[in-house]
């Protein structure tokens, strides 16, 4: 066997760097897979459940310590100068008892991980909207995030936004097929007997988009002022920045970032899920063309499931309905949009 | 010579390993999670923790961390770094637009010192989709040498062997001084897997 690993060396020598660097990843897991040994050997005798009692408990206690913090904030709100650097200090023992729990993930049993993470998330949003109801909002809150960063080195906050600064992708000339850059116009597709892979319907201003039949995959990005009816997509739907729009979708899972004032006829097998929306609302599907019913019992899309109504909130999670989207009322649904007859304006696609 | 019979040593002992799997939303960890495991596929909503799956794979046992990767979560994905012998990147081929910010995400993640020693497995998912990027694409788009990337073909189609071969050659390969480029074919996955059974 060992031969046989040996003939396996394959050293291209043009990649010499690439080689050390593997060499140092190599050494530095070797120390690590030792010192877990050592560790291991070491605790072996100790039966887990002690350390994840000695966690809960620990845990507890800081947590409470936290949310004792935590109440006594509105007392302090009278002296705005000491609310400030009381925000802070709670803020470094929520990311002190996040630690705890990174640190002791893999040992503890999942159950305990998730409610502790569920308890510190709680706990950070507790802090956000204590300190957004006692400090008075300032224009730039974005300097306020920038220091409690500094904190909590080395690591991503929920807050810190990814920097876009060429907003040209890679991949952009490869032609798949989709609706790009219009204005004001009318783009029907029809793909009724083949089914097409991914779709992508993007840059559009004041259009209206009908397709008939199925997609498997559907990528929908910068709209404005336009309406888009779907048929079934078996995989699933991602938007991204919407504004002023009207869609009538339907799919195994939707996935909306960045919408505003838009609003969404839904059916979808799973939860449906915003991030950075506002002003969103959501209604049941309501789109029709002659043999939409087969193409969604093709797509295991027949069962009206209810889910358009279940909406996560990825930045609202909690309890209270989250200020982003509601249900759109029902007498403001526009009713059943029939698309049969859009033959006749059919544009190549 | 020495170096070798250490890695062997210590890798002897070492057949439990801790696999974080991570990529943008959409990209399908969630899907590929629960296929390796036999489980319903046909509801899955986006993941808004985590979950964790065990496979046994000949004499290794994998602990499969499927993280979400919604952006307001991204942030949890360090709480998960501690400990990791693997790292899996699961990339939506089809997703042309979102690339550059997926090469931003992995880089970020290779930056991170806990998770140095862990060996990087690119899995290059939706193969099946019309338009999608093929394997070798999605490796240079992420920048990532070929001596130390490992590409999986896979249309979460019947994988489970595949990728558990995948990811303990990926895991060992790092041991291992020569870690050889795989190019996603299934014979050069049962070559390995034939090398980890003696
Ligand atoms: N065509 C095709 N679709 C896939 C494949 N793998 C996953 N999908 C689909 O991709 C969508 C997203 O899958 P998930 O497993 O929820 O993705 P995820 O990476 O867990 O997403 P988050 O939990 O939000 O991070 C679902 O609609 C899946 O059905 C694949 O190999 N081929
Ligand atoms: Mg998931």
């Amino acid at each position: 066997m060992d031969d046989e690993m040996e003939k396996e060396t394959i050293l291209d020598n043009k990649e010499a760097e690439a080689e050390a660097a593997l060499q140092k990843k190599h050494l530095s897991m070797l120390d690590r897979l030792s010192k877990r040994q050592q560790s291991r050997s070491t605790t072996s005798t100790e039966p887990s459940t002690d350390s994840t009692s000695s966690f809960l408990s620990r845990f507890s206690q800081l947590k409470s310590s936290i949310e004792s913090h935590l109440s006594d904030s509105q007392s302090l709100s009278s002296d705005p100068s000491q609310l400030k650097p009381h925000f802070d200090k709670i803020s470094e023992s929520i990311s002190d008892l996040e630690k705890l729990v990174a640190q002791s993930s893999y040992f503890l049993p999942s159950y305990d991980v998730r409610s502790s993470l569920k308890t510190v998330s709680d706990l950070k949003r507790s802090l956000d909207c204590l300190s957004s109801e006692l400090i008075p909002k300032k224009k730039f809150s974005f300097k306020n995030k920038a220091k409690a960063s500094k904190k909590d080195q080395g690591s991503v906050l929920p807050e810190s936004k990814p920097v876009r600064d060429s907003v040209q992708p890679s991949y952009v000339a490869r032609d798949s097929p989709g609706f790009r850059n219009k204005t004001g116009e009318v783009l029907v597709g029809e793909f009724k007997e083949s089914e097409i892979g991914e779709f992508t319907i993007s840059d559009l201003d004041s259009c209206e988009v009908r397709i008939i039949g199925c997609i498997r995959a559907l990528f929908i990005h910068r709209l404005k002022n336009c309406r888009v009816y779907v048929g079934p997509v078996t995989g699933s739907i991602l938007i991204e920045e919407a504004e002023g729009c009207v869609f009538a979708i339907a799919s195994h899972q939707i996935r909306i970032h960045g919408a505003r004032r838009s609003d969404f006829y839904l059916r979808v097998r799973s939860r449906p899920i915003v991030e950075d929306c506002n002003g969103v609302r959501f209604a049941p599907y309501c789109l029709s063309y002659r043999g939409i019913e087969e193409d969604l019992r093709g797509a295991d899309l027949d069962a009206e499931t209810g889910n358009w109504a279940n909406v996560d909130d990825f930045r609202w999670l909690r309890a209270v309905q989250s200020p982003n989207w509601s249900i759109l009322p029902e007498n403001e649904r526009v009713g059943i949009v029939d698309i049969s007859n859009s033959e006749s304006m059919k544009e190549e696609i | 010579m020495g170096l070798l019979s250490i890695i062997r040593k210590i890798k002897k002992k070492e057949k439990e390993m801790r696999i974080l799997m991570v990529g943008l939303d959409n990209s399908g960890k969630t899907t590929i999670v629960l296929k390796i495991n036999g489980e319903d596929t046909s509801v899955i909503s986006p993941t808004l923790g985590f979950n964790i799956k065990t496979i046994a794979y000949q004499k290794y046992t994998l602990n499969i961390w499927d993280v979400g990767g919604q952006k307001t979560i991204r942030s949890y994905w360090r709480n998960y770094f501690e400990q990791t012998d693997g790292l899996v990147w699961v990339v939506d081929s089809s997703d042309l637009r979102r690339l550059d910010d997926c090469k931003m995400e992995l880089d970020n993640l290779l930056k991170e010192e806990r998770l140095s020693g862990a060996s990087l497995l690119i899995l290059a998912n939706k193969q099946d989709i019309k338009g999608a990027l093929a394997p070798e694409e999605i490796a240079k788009n992420s920048g990532q040498q070929a001596a130390t990337a490992l590409l999986l073909r896979c249309d979460c189609a019947s994988m489970t062997l595949l990728f558990a071969a995948a990811m303990t050659a990926t895991v060992y390969s790092t041991l291992h001084a020569n870690s050889v480029a795989v190019m996603g074919s299934a014979a050069t996955l049962h070559h390995y897997s034939a090398l980890l059974t003696t």
